[in-house]
């Protein structure tokens, strides 16, 4: 392209000069071009080979190794570009060399100028490209610190859950062999599920409430019929996503410092609606409030919801809330808000029809 | 009585069923099986009317193993009840036409229920001296869906279902017991299903006619489908006389 200009350039000028010269325009414009061609392709063979060189070249490098490669750059140039086109220049009759020496004369420093130039061009670019990657690396490695965090705060909830049903059904195995053979059997869905989600931080509501349903199904049988369960959710938000694992603390929660205290008539109320933007998630337990007698050993308390809490920070900022309230009778409400977002596409889940 | 086989690896998983099975009447363990290879041949010897079926087992895996039985055409192979503590292999376990797929561990209704299952099928094969399962109601609707709910494979006979509701881009799907949650449109549900045997009575629910009880008119001049447990579904009224019709011819 520069090359085609400075043919222009000269063309016109020639043409200004002396009208009856034969030199002609195509000609010029072959010739600009094959110079830059040339002086590019050297060019771009030096960044090829010699990148990571022109990036960090000192000084003293720059004055004694890449000043004579640019010298020497540009003589070879010339030297094959005379060798292309012996028509130019025109006037007297001259021998290669005397040529080589017309074109060193005349274009060298331009030469020399252009490498330096695109030295720079190119050590620029270097630098623009490495700052470019420090960024990506850095927030990189934020993601993962993230990530790592998220699942740390994980897998506190899942051994605390599984040792306390693995002790229920060590003290059923005394008693009751075949509520003990269904709690293993539940205890390996919960599993198989959790498993399966792997390393996935953020599930279709429809997948975390299949979970819940199944703890519940489990707490159920360990309080036996003392506490009734309740579940809503608006259909349409079956899609939306959640923190896996995000409910079951709060339904643990429930149990161990409400529920559990109560002889009878417990009633746990799951209610899941939209609030325009947002996912509401409110758990009601009937209990003894928020500050029951305290009893020894009760140090606990809190730890899954923190971890509730920091969850949803971790993943949403400030845009999310956290509430913790009494109600009347010694009910205890948790209402969490999140924002709402649905898959971009749903899993495709095993469905099969057939005889 | 019903001779059965039973195929797996491991010796404690065979003890659980050769337990649990004594307690089922209907059952006669005829022989069991450590390798694809043993089961095999026991059960050309045996010719038993149902095998459970580990899927991993030395020499060739399960559904090898029940090929290798279909191809052999000098006896009726048996129904197959899977067992294995994987589920990704539900799918292909239903296409094959397995009567169930039982994920270890289960219980001892799960596999009551199993049982059951067998029990009838092999009763109606008995009555249909043999036929081919697969061209039994000889349409193109479906006989039985397969999903995933709550870390159990279900293999559900369309007949258990009781209603199907609409909820957004999901269905709940009503049985006796419980309700199961599938990503589906009614669309293509209703498509799916014998309109002889399932009726859409409003925009965001499907009723199995052998579990309606009666339609009511209510106070408020609406209709309602009421089941033979009780429950109460809204009907719209365009839905009415092909309901009321299908009422009064049975």
């Amino acid at each position: 392209m520069l090359g085609l200009l400075f043919g222009l350039q000269d063309w016109v000028h020639v043409h200004s000069w002396n009208k009856h010269t034969v030199i002609t325009f195509k000609l010029l414009m072959g010739a600009w071009g094959v110079q830059y061609l040339l002086l590019g392709a050297i060019c771009w063979l030096l960044w090829w080979r010699l990148g990571k060189y022109v990036q960090n070249a000192s000084l003293l490098t720059m004055a004694t190794v890449v000043l004579p490669i640019s010298l020497a750059v540009g003589v070879l140039e010339e030297m094959i570009w005379v060798m292309l086109f012996p028509q130019l220049p025109l006037g007297p009759h001259m021998t290669y060399w005397q040529r080589v020496a017309f074109e060193l004369d005349a274009e060298l420093a331009d030469s020399v100028v252009l490498f330096w130039t695109i030295f720079f061009l190119l050590r620029g670019i270097g630098y623009y490209q490495l700052y470019r990657e420090k960024e990506y690396v850095a927030l990189q490695l934020q993601t993962q610190i993230a990530n790592a965090q998220l699942r740390a705060l994980r897998m506190q909830l899942n051994p605390h859950f599984l040792f306390n049903t693995m002790n229920s059904i060590s003290s059923l195995m005394q008693t009751d062999i075949a509520a003990a053979d269904k709690m293993l059997e539940q205890l390996s869905s919960l599993l198989r599920i959790t498993l399966e989600r792997g390393e996935v931080q953020l599930i279709p509501l429809s997948d975390e409430m299949e979970f819940i349903e199944m703890y519940l199904a489990m707490q159920d049988r360990r309080f036996t019929g003392r506490v009734r369960q309740e579940i809503f959710v608006e259909p349409d938000l079956h899609d939306a996503l959640i923190p896996a694992m995000l409910l079951q603390p709060v339904i643990e929660n429930a149990y161990t410092h409400g529920l559990c205290k109560l002889e009878r008539d417990g009633r746990i109320v799951v209610d899941i609606r939209r609030q325009n933007e947002s996912l509401a998630i409110s758990v009601v337990n009937s209990g003894l409030g928020l500050h029951p007698v305290p009893t020894n050993g009760s140090q606990h308390r809190g730890v899954g919801l923190a971890n509730v809490k920091d969850r949803l920070r971790l993943h949403y900022g400030r845009d999310q809330a956290f509430t913790i309230e009494e109600q009347e009778q010694g009910k205890v409400r948790v209402t969490l808000r999140l924002p709402l977002q649905f898959a971009e596409n749903s899993t495709g889940k095993l469905t099969g029809y057939g005889v | 009585m019903i001779p059965t086989v039973l195929a797996d690896d491991e010796v404690l998983a065979r003890q659980k069923l050769r337990q649990l099975l004594r307690d089922e009447p209907e059952i006669d363990v005829v022989g069991e099986g450590m390798t694809a290879a043993e089961t095999i041949d026991l059960v050309r010897v045996t010719k038993p009317q149902l095998l459970f079926l580990d899927i991993q087992m030395p020499g060739m895996d399960g559904f090898d193993l029940a090929a290798e039985l279909c191809s052999s055409k000098t006896c009726p192979p048996p129904h197959i009840i899977f067992t294995t503590a994987h589920d990704q292999y539900a799918l292909r376990a239903f296409e094959i036409h397995a009567l169930d797929y039982l994920l270890k561990p289960f219980t001892r209704e799960r596999l009551s229920s199993a049982v059951e299952r067998a029990r009838k099928e092999i009763l109606l094969g008995n009555q249909q001296s043999g036929g081919n399962t697969t061209a039994r109601n000889g349409s193109h609707f479906t006989n039985r869906i397969v999903f995933k709910s709550r870390g159990r494979i279900v293999f559900l006979p369309v007949s258990d279902i009781r209603w199907i509701g609409a909820e957004e881009n999901y269905v709940r799907i009503s049985t006796q017991n419980e309700t199961h949650l599938l990503r589906e449109t009614m669309a293509r549900l209703e498509e799916k299903l014998n309109p002889e045997m399932f009726l859409r009575i409003h925009r965001s629910s499907i009723v199995n006619l052998q579990h309606v009880k009666e339609v009511r008119t209510e106070t408020d001049g609406e209709y309602a489908v009421v089941l033979l447990n009780g429950e109460k579904l809204a009907m719209s009224r365009g839905y009415r006389s092909r309901i009321t019709g299908w009422l009064t011819h049975n």
